[in-house]
């Protein structure tokens, strides 16, 4: 099966000399094309660091890290925001939709940033409007829609471009868990339908059940790794929270 | 920490933001001192025959300036007042009083303004010195040797903009008081939505400066509109209709244009255009009214500008107008044609280039044919004299009239105004010689000083000669000299030979009288003109700086989704081009079509001042826009 992430001996350090912090330490992972892996750990773990160094914008203080077959440490700034654009797609927590732009128009950014053909984007825009139901609100603006509605709009520019890995950084954060559920159901469908692989870091027990595999880290370490495998999503989430227990801290994130 | 403390640092993180208002105010405080130390100056007071001319129009051109400036800080001040909306509003749930927080802005605003008006004064101190030495290079005066800084220059600019900083410093204090901290939360939130168009609108606003503009183009004397609405009313109906037209043309047509763009998804859809579009689109509605003030400026600094450097490029070709011949008067007694004669042959720097005496004669000229009243004198010269003259004067031009035909000399003919002298027939009874003569030519130009003699008409040589028989002639003395813009000397001996009744009138002194004028007009002019530049730029500088800072987060999403900045900084160039050029190109367009106007009633050429104007102006603004974009780019894609 192709690796579609491949970090060895990843490191992260902050500040200088005297007063150094070390946020990430020896992070060794892999990630295979068509999962759907989970990170989670308590607030100031390094999830988000570790996000970030995937998702190119940040670079690690050491260590190797292979996206897609490509050395991201060898990349220039140029090269990376190519990289971004053709291979990543991103869903954030507070959605990040251009509020100058229509639903269509957010959707679309991307394709047409990589200067695809308007019929082209014009196809590709209405199938992933279908798949996340959000084909009514296309012509609205992002202050007209509620945030479960954005959140999906998030989602949908971030396929829209077949990209070879979708990060998510709290996806569900700001949502009531009707518009979550909703979210998490897509994404797990594109995970099984399209065979797309996605990286999402929460810290929300129920979110992580719906993925296949979840890390968990701590104090810059990894920590523990929990596979669904068979197992209901039911018992996976109770499994989450037994590890978020064990980990201590982790109590109050908790539902 | 006290308050003044806060409000020390504030200004200190702030200050690239305070940096341009600071400059443009620094540069009027300069302009304002320097205008009131020339109405005080002493030294340019005795200098000058006009004095009291020039005092009195630097009076008015520093009260122009005070208006502006006052107004200018006014509006920067509310720009920065509602920027910082937020930190205000985080001051009050800090629970910082209302009354504290308005004293904070109050002193940061007074502080900044005292710090201006100290560096204004001393700049002011150390350029009003070279200003003077341009002004005096301009007006044709020797320069003068000493320039004092004067003390009652210095308290009257003090005072004024002490006040003008109270005042515009009382106005941030107000602020506070006047919103709720509700609104102070939300204000950067409220999402403005898309501006529709209409297309009445847009087609009206067309109407609206093609109407303008379609009378401003008017003649003044034969058009129907001027004659019904009236001389007083029709100026003020073209501006109202372009500045209504403009404001119109800002809000909807780009809005039209815009929509049209992203109608196109063939480009709108290409890269990075669908963000500058969507931005555009997005703000312009609300930019509408600083661009429509941006125009409205640009054109009247335009046009000003433009209208008194004219006068400055033409003063030599209208001098020459009127005066032809360098020197020229009548002859009243031999010995003093001698006399002259003599004291032009002794100055070797000003050669004689010709002397003519011409015989002239002067006439009662019946001329209810061309006018509708009665009798006008003129003066009358053989065809073969004007032929001399005209050679003289390097005219490549000729004329030749038999028995009663004639021809009008008229240097101040006006389409429209003048009448229609060709073909007309005009009568005149001289010692009861009862004669008619007919127009069969005109030359909008004369071949004798203007002052010295009437209208001229010229004659026939038999009819000169005829006339003769009936009257005595009247001896003309022309001379043409080399170097006649500097015959200062010569000319001073001349005025204390020629007798008042010999009608003296030479170039130099009409040449050097209107050097000062218009070298006074083209200085204010040229100074206010740049005040006006300056705050327009900062103006525009400051609406887009203030967007910037709005427009981060979004950049920040562009750059996280893998746009390059080579991008960016290409989108933010295109959109700012596009707000720096508009008010602009409507700015220069109105200026053309007023200074068009103006120059079919000067029936002067004005195209070279004109395009040198714009073009200095455009060169200045462009410099603004490059700082703009420059800075705007820092602002949106500063790496954390």
């Amino acid at each position: 099966m192709k690796k579609i992430v491949q970090a060895k001996n990843v490191q992260k350090d902050f500040g200088s000399k005297g007063n150094l912090f070390r946020a990430l330490q020896d992070i060794n992972i892999e990630i295979n094309e068509g999962e759907f892996v989970g990170i989670m750990g308590p607030s100031g773990a390094g999830k988000s660091t570790l996000l970030n160094i995937f998702s190119t914008i940040d670079k690690p203080t050491s260590g190797d890290i292979v996206i897609d077959g490509k050395e991201i440490m060898m990349m220039d700034d140029e090269q990376l925001s190519d990289f971004r654009r053709d291979r990543l797609g991103f869903i954030f927590q507070d959605y990040n939709l251009l509020d100058t732009l229509t639903v269509n128009e957010n959707i679309l950014l991307p394709l047409a940033l990589a200067k695809v053909p308007e019929k082209e984007i014009e196809k590709r825009v209405e199938k992933i409007a279908d798949s996340f139901g959000i084909r009514e609100i296309l012509n609205k603006y992002p202050y007209h829609i509620s945030g479960g509605q954005k959140q999906r709009v998030a989602a949908s520019r971030a396929i829209v471009a077949n990209p070879s890995l979708i990060l998510a950084d709290e996806p569900t954060g700001a949502l009531d868990s009707k518009s979550a559920t909703n979210l998490l159901e897509s994404l797990s469908n594109l995970n099984k339908k399209n065979s797309a692989t996605i990286l999402m870091v929460t810290h929300d027990a129920y979110a992580a059940s719906f993925c296949k595999r979840v890390l968990f880290i701590n104090d810059g370490k990894l920590y523990m790794e929990l596979h669904k495998a068979e197992k209901t999503r039911k018992a996976f989430f109770q499994d989450v929270l037994d590890a978020l227990s064990s980990l201590g801290g982790g109590h109050h994130d908790v539902i | 920490m006290t308050l003044f403390s806060i409000a020390r640092k504030n200004m200190k993180n702030n200050f690239n933001n305070y940096f341009l208002y600071f400059a443009s105010m620094i540069f009027s405080i300069v302009i304002y001192f320097t205008f009131v130390s020339l109405k005080y100056d002493k030294t340019i007071l005795a200098s000058s025959d006009s004095s009291p001319k020039i005092s009195a129009a630097f009076s008015a051109a520093s009260v122009v300036l005070m208006i502006f400036v006052a107004i200018f800080i006014w509006y920067s001040n509310s720009f920065f007042t509602r920027k910082r909306k937020k930190e205000v509003a985080l001051y009050s749930l800090l629970g910082v009083r209302k009354k504290q927080i308005g004293k904070m802005l109050f002193y940061e605003n007074f502080l900044l303004g005292v710090i201006a008006l100290a560096i204004g004064i001393a700049l002011g101190s150390i350029l009003s010195k070279y200003f003077v030495l341009l002004l005096m290079k301009v007006m044709g005066h020797e320069s003068l040797a000493h320039f004092s800084i004067s003390f009652s220059a210095i308290v009257n600019t003090i005072i004024v903009f002490m006040i003008i900083t109270l005042l515009t410093s009382f106005q941030g204090y107000r602020v506070i008081y006047r919103f709720k901290l509700i609104d102070l939360f939300q204000a950067e939130k409220q999402g403005e939505s898309e501006p529709k168009a209409s297309l009445f609108l847009a087609l009206l606003s067309i109407v609206l400066i093609g109407v303008g503009y379609w009378i401003a183009l008017q003649n003044l004397v034969t058009s129907n509109v001027w004659k019904t609405l009236g001389m007083a009313i029709t100026p003020l109906i073209i501006l109202a209709t372009v500045i209504l037209g403009t404001y119109l043309l800002f809000s909807t047509v780009t809005v039209y244009m815009l929509k049209l763009a992203k109608k196109n998804k063939k480009s709108y859809w290409n890269g990075i255009n669908i963000i500058g579009v969507s931005q555009l689109l997005y703000r312009i509605k609300g930019n509408a009214r600083t661009l429509t003030i941006i125009a409205i400026l640009s054109a009247t600094t335009l046009s000003a500008v433009g209208t008194s450097y004219s006068s400055y490029y033409n003063n030599k070709h209208n001098v020459e107008m009127t005066n032809p011949n360098s020197i020229m008067f009548t002859v009243t007694d031999n010995n003093i044609s001698k006399k002259v004669q003599d004291t032009i042959s002794k100055d070797k720097n000003h050669q004689i280039l010709y002397h003519e005496t011409i015989p002239t004669i002067e006439v009662n000229v019946d001329t209810k044919n061309l006018y509708d009243y009665g009798d006008m004198p003129y003066t009358f010269i053989s065809v073969s004299d004007f032929n001399i003259l005209a050679k003289e004067q390097h005219r490549k031009d000729s004329l030749s009239l038999k028995g009663n035909q004639a021809a009008i000399l008229d240097a101040a003919y006006m389409e429209g105004f003048s009448p229609k002298y060709i073909g007309t027939e005009v009568s005149f009874n001289l010692k009861e010689h009862e004669q008619k003569i007919s127009f069969i030519d005109l030359k909008k130009y004369s071949v004798l000083n203007a002052k010295t003699v009437f209208n001229t008409i010229v004659i026939s040589d038999e009819l000169f000669t005829e006339l003769v028989k009936v009257t005595n002639p009247l001896d003309m003395e022309v001379y043409k000299i080399k170097n006649e813009d500097d015959a200062e000397n010569v000319t001073k001996e001349l005025k204390s030979i020629i007798p008042d009744q010999a009608k003296f009138s030479n170039f130099y002194t009409d040449y050097t009288s209107g050097l000062e004028t218009t070298g006074l007009l083209i200085f204010m002019s040229g100074f206010l003109g740049l005040v006006f530049l300056a705050a327009t730029g900062s103006i525009i500088y400051f609406k887009q700086l203030t967007e910037a800072t709005s427009d981060k987060g979004r950049y920040e999403i562009l750059l996280k989704i893998g746009v390059k900045k080579k991008e960016i900084y290409k989108s933010i160039a295109k959109q700012v081009l596009f707000i720096f050029a508009i008010p602009l190109l409507a700015g220069i367009a109105h200026s053309a079509i007023a200074l068009t106007a103006l120059s079919n009633l000067l029936q002067t050429n004005l195209v070279v001042p004109v395009v040198i104007c714009i073009s200095v102006y455009t060169a200045i603004y462009i410099f603004y826009y490059f700082l703009t974009v420059n800075t705007y780019y820092k602002i949106v894609a500063k790496t954390k």
